[in-house]
């Protein structure tokens, strides 16, 4: 019975290597058994699908593909159908699916970011403390503050313009937006500040840093 | 024509920054190219002390590894066009730069500026290795304290082993009321135990913390302090200028005291 399933790894994802000599039936049993085997392995990876060695039907295929996702946390992007031609494709689906669930996801962190340190994340970040300066904050997302930022965040590391950076008191040296940057006033507002929360998003690439009111909410996309 | 000069003391929190600060924007004051060095990696303030810490985007430890030109990573001065700063990088040690690698870099410099202004980090370690690569003169800076003194003494030691001829003193901190009542040593007495010429004193003033904390050294102002650093930076260009009076003010405060006394 061993080698009638096999699963191999490939560039974008994993190829399923099947016996054409066993009855589908036995082959579903199969493919449970080692998919379940192995969900420790693949956790939620995202990948693209290849089977080899049997001819499926449509839906055999995604009788298969059924089986995975309930015996497994995988997240089956597509199927491919081997070949270079479409490898790209299929490459290009597979980080597009990464990326999009990234950017909704956020990593949180509790703590101080002190001088010198650097907080990096490839998601979105919330941090539940203050940036101080010389404190630097780089996410591929979104980052948002739940203190005082007085250091510098580099958001949108992906490259997504929509990306923002929220904070309770907002006043850092420097926020970088993808490639856009500002800097503080070098000569700092005296007098009473209000404190309220407020936003930095990019449009018509400058930075904008406006109190966090409805108007603002509203154009909000994540 | 371009000379280096690497501030340090060895101690640390005796005034290296804040001297690096008013000296670099002095002699750029009186028409030098300047460009000032932090090589406190890792724990970098003269960015802080120049007002220039919201500029930042490269800094020396990138342009040592090669991630960019030293022209990008240096900063333009807010006011004066002729003066600019490499900043040091905050969230790396002093072993990411070798003294080779400093050496080549300030070699680099000399062809554009007239003056490179190292400001040392504390310690004897790589980081002030690191500084005193490609100098060719020193300041060292001291206050009348023995534990200042004392450090101050081992970096001219570590100085001559080097072959850094060319150091002189600079005396921070006096406090002329103190040093009446005998309280504190004297300029004289500092010259003494570390027998280099001094170059200049300069008395502790509550300006240079005001000036600090807005990030404008107060060189060329007419604070006692201000006018003090500006004397230095006359002499590091070779001009003979006479030591202020560092007693002068205190004279004529306490006459108006004495006035409204009676």
């Amino acid at each position: 019975m061993k080698g009638n399933v096999i699963i191999k790894g490939n560039k974008n994802g994993i190829k399923l290597v099947l016996d054409d000599k066993i009855s589908f039936d036995e082959l579903k049993d199969l493919v449970a058994k080692k998919f379940k085997s192995s969900a420790g392995f693949f956790k939620d990876s995202s990948v693209a699908l290849e089977f080899e060695g049997r001819q499926l039907s449509d839906d055999e295929q995604v009788e298969l593909i059924d089986i995975i996702s309930e015996n497994s946390d995988l997240n089956i992007v597509c199927i491919s159908e081997g070949g270079n031609e479409k490898e790209k494709e299929y490459k290009n689906l597979v980080n597009e699916g990464i990326s999009n669930i990234n950017s909704q996801m956020a990593q949180f962190y509790k703590g101080t970011v002190r001088s010198g340190q650097v907080l990096e994340s490839p998601n979105s970040l919330v941090i539940i403390g203050d940036v101080n300066p010389g404190g630097k904050v780089v996410a591929g997302g979104s980052v948002v503050v739940i203190g005082t930022l007085k250091g510098i965040v580099f958001a949108g590391g992906k490259g997504n313009e929509k990306s923002f950076v929220i904070a309770l008191d907002m006043q850092p040296i420097q926020i970088k937006i993808c490639d856009i940057i500002a800097r503080s006033p070098d000569y700092a507002f005296k007098g009473k500040k209000a404190i309220d929360v407020k936003i930095a998003f990019v449009e018509d690439d400058n930075i904008y840093i406006e109190p966090l009111n409805k108007d603002v909410l509203n154009d909000i996309e994540i | 024509m371009s000379e280096v000069i690497v501030v340090t003391s060895g101690k640390g929190g005796v005034g290296k920054t804040t001297t690096s600060a008013n000296i670099g924007t002095g002699l750029a004051t009186l028409g030098k190219k300047v460009v000032l060095i932090d090589t406190d990696i890792g724990l970098r303030n003269l960015d802080v002390v120049m007002g220039l810490e919201n500029r930042i985007v490269y800094n020396l430890v990138d342009v040592v590894e090669g991630n960019c030109r030293a022209k990008q990573a240096m900063i333009k001065d807010k006011k004066l066009n002729n003066l600019f700063l490499l900043p040091s990088a905050q969230t790396r040690d002093k072993t990411s730069v070798t003294p080779e690698q400093m050496q080549a870099l300030i070699n680099e410099l000399r062809e554009e500026f007239d003056y490179i202004i190292l400001d040392c980090p504390a310690g004897i370690e790589q980081g002030f290795k690191n500084a005193i690569a490609g100098a060719d003169r020193a300041l060292i800076v001291t206050t009348p304290e023995v534990s200042a003194i004392r450090d101050a003494d081992r970096i001219i030691g570590l100085l001559e082993a080097n072959n850094i001829k060319k150091q002189h003193l600079i005396v921070n901190r006096l406090r002329m009321d103190m040093v009446k009542r005998g309280d504190m040593m004297s300029i004289e007495d500092v010259v003494d135990i570390l027998s280099i010429d001094l170059i200049g004193a300069v008395p502790d003033d509550e300006n240079i913390v005001i000036s600090t904390n807005h990030g404008e050294p107060l060189v060329g102002t007419d604070c006692l302090s201000g006018k003090a650093f500006m004397n230095i930076c006359h002499r590091i260009m070779g001009e003979e200028v006479p030591f202020l009076n560092l007693e002068t003010k205190q004279g004529f405060f306490s006459k108006l005291a004495g006035v409204f006394k009676k």
